[in-house]
């Protein structure tokens, strides 16, 4: 039996909430670093007004809803979904008041699209930008898709209590790394910044190679590197990467979505000297098969199109937008007309189920994820099987990742309900975006983009597209995040509120 | 008088090759149209990435931005690139457009045979809005002060009644 919401319920939601709204409100001071550093002054009150908001919001929370009832697994999940809204909104206030978009709304839609690591972008002039607006950008995505608001809060706050480990399952990280989950929030934080250095390097030398003075290629780099393992697709730059016109940024963007689109626990793994397991797990192999398949039929499909004849022009702008679909990154070196007006069909559904896919569990990537499909593949494999053996015969099944793991029925479940409401979320986004009157292959491939937070767009994510679209692609976003269980929690909670009240 | 230009007109659309772009959003949106073919094109210039002899100059008009790879001599014509604190200087050039440029690896790209500066860029007025400024230190004041007070009166309820956990 379901039991009715009391006050304390809310109050557990709430309390916990406040801790990160203030963490915001502090992160909130590093653009404001950047504003010195390049001298943009102006844009300094826009930052303050926003921490004042989030201190404000964050004492009140605090102050009114404190309490000391322990989290439960349904005030976990609610309040990881609450939080990935309330968290974006209050960064959205600097974005707005600096003009960096039309209007609230697509201020909002900026920021959602910045925390899930969508890069589905509404700025209106970003090669206007201002730098701190601009680091601001990347830098939600590197701290919400990056790492994770949770995580870093867990990390900072060392709340070693059983609720942080219910809600860093609510931000649909499940990582095992170490028994504390403190200390494995620390291992994430310890990886993300170690992928960033290494990224940042890497695109700054191709940065400076490419023709920028050292000055730009550093900011520049730092930018990219933290989108790109965040695997966000923001980018600094109205052109993306093909501003740069070059291919080692193009190689320094491959090496590092491909990194953040592995799982935390192999990274961790491999960095223990487990050097092996690269090779023996699951997911990778899932990840290599499906890369070589869509990038040889997609390739396949532009070159009998002689729209790319090259071997080069195939890798940088089929394959190279093939591993940016799969990893859900969406950096671009096609301007979206292109894609929307001239790449063939075929390779947009290709990529479209690409996206779709998405990358490893438990890594910056979205969709519905490698292993969830690996399972799924497997199990069918074992039923097929099943069904060509004697009736006597045991089928059992089991799949490498980081140890063997058995096949259950209720691991292939757990693949398979998610899988779905994926699918389900799918269609209903395509079919809100064909309502709009845009064509069933581009609306496949936007909303694909926006729910398994890719940001690679065929030229319907616009400032003037209309709002209705905006708050869709907004909903799918934040879904496709948290991996819909936190919703559907959310929305029976609200429901269960509705109908049976709120009890003292 | 008319049968002469009429005679032009048809001279323009019978020559291969040449086609005048109003617009980079035009290039973009009909690329496949463009392919190929001579086009002029100005923008603001928002990027100059030099390569030795030659150089990309990245040019945005309205919003479209597109790659044009001249000579370095041509790119050093550039004085002030468009970003935050500045206009960049408005630039027009003619060359063969490339929705898929062979020669940088499927690039949409333009090779410009010249570039002109129309105008030159400007730095943009980017003075602080004082009122924003004033409600943003009182913002946070008023932040301060909640944040300060609503401490102080948990700790006072909690001397008063102590949270049994503690």
């Amino acid at each position: 039996m379901i039991l009715p919401l009391t006050r304390e319920d809310l109050k557990v939601i709430g309390y916990n909430m406040s801790k990160i709204v203030y963490l915001i409100g502090v992160l909130l001071f590093l653009p404001i670093i950047v504003a010195v550093i390049y001298g943009e002054f102006d844009v300094i009150p826009c930052f303050l007004v926003g921490i004042a908001i989030a201190f404000i919001f964050g004492s009140l929370l605090h102050h009114f809803l404190k309490t000391e009832k322990e989290m439960e697994l349904k005030h976990a999940l609610v309040m990881a979904a609450l939080i990935w809204l309330v968290a974006p909104l209050l960064a959205s206030v600097p974005i707005w008041l600096a003009n960096a978009t039309a209007s609230y709304l697509d201020a909002s839609f900026e920021s959602i699209s910045g925390f899930t690591g969508t890069g589905l972008t509404l700025a209106t002039d970003i090669d206007h930008l201002s730098h701190s607006i601009n680091f601001l950008r990347h830098f939600l995505q590197f701290l919400g898709d990056g790492i994770g608001i949770i995580v870093v809060s867990l990390s900072i706050l060392g709340t070693t209590e059983m609720s942080s480990v219910l809600a860093f399952k609510g931000e649909a990280k499940d990582v095992g790394i170490r028994p504390s989950i403190v200390r494995t929030s620390r291992i994430i934080i310890g990886i993300a910044v170690t992928f960033l250095l290494i990224g940042t390097i890497l695109f700054t030398a191709a940065g400076v190679y490419a023709g920028l003075d050292p000055g730009t290629a550093v900011f520049d780099g730092l930018n990219h590197s933290m989108t790109g393992y965040a695997t966000g697709g923001f980018s600094v730059r109205s052109q993306n990467l093909l501003y740069y016109h070059n291919v080692w940024i193009e190689v320094a963007a491959i090496v590092i979505m491909i990194i953040g689109a592995l799982n935390f626990n192999l990274h961790y793994a491999v960095l223990g000297g487990k050097r092996r397991e690269i090779l023996r797990n699951m997911e990778v192999r899932v990840l290599l098969l499906f890369l070589v398949v869509f990038g040889m039929f997609v390739s396949a499909n532009l070159l009998q199109l002689n729209l790319y004849s090259s071997g080069e022009a195939l890798f940088r702008k089929g394959v190279f937008h093939v591993i940016s679909a799969q990893t859900t990154t969406g950096f671009q070196t096609v301007p979206s007309s292109i894609l929307m007006f001239v790449w063939p069909v075929l390779s947009i559904l290709l990529l479209s189920i690409a996206m779709l896919i998405g990358g490893c569990a438990n890594s910056t990537s979205g969709g519905i994820k490698l292993l969830r499909v690996g399972v799924l593949f497997k199990s069918l494999v074992m039923d097929i099987k099943r069904a060509l053996l004697p009736k006597s015969a045991v089928v059992k099944g089991s799949f490498h990742h980081i140890d063997d793991v058995p096949l259950t029925d209720t691991v292939v479940k757990g693949a398979a309900v998610i899988a779905l409401s994926y699918l389900i979320l799918f269609s209903f986004g395509t079919m809100i975006t064909v309502a709009h009157g845009y064509s069933m292959e581009d609306s496949m491939f936007e909303t694909s983009s926006a729910l398994s937070n890719v940001g690679l767009s065929s030229g319907i994510t616009s400032p003037a597209m209309p709002a209705t679209l905006k708050v869709t692609y907004m909903f799918l976003m934040w879904a496709g995040k948290l991996e819909i269980i936190a919703i559907f929690v959310l929305i029976g909670f609200i429901i269960l509120a509705l109908r049976k009240g709120i009890r003292k | 008088m008319k049968k002469i230009s009429l005679l032009i007109a048809i001279f323009l659309l019978l020559t291969p090759g040449i086609v005048r772009a109003e617009s980079g959003r035009e290039l973009l949106e009909n690329a496949a149209g463009f392919d190929g073919k001579q086009v002029t094109y100005s923008g603001e210039v928002i990027g100059v990435l030099m390569s030795g002899d030659f150089a990309w100059v990245n040019i945005l008009d309205n919003g479209y931005p597109i790659g044009v790879w001249c000579r370095a001599t041509d790119a050093k014509k550039v004085s002030i690139i468009g970003d935050y604190k500045h206009l960049g200087d408005t630039v027009q050039v003619t060359g063969i457009f490339h929705m898929a440029c062979a020669e940088h690896g499927g690039d949409l790209d333009i090779h410009a045979d010249n570039l002109t500066v129309l105008e030159a860029g400007q730095e943009l007025d980017r003075s602080v809005n004082l009122l924003l400024a004033a409600i943003g230190v009182i913002l946070v004041v008023i932040a301060f002060l909640i944040t300060f007070h609503l401490w102080r009166l948990r700790k006072e309820k909690e001397k008063i009644f102590p949270w049994p956990f503690h």
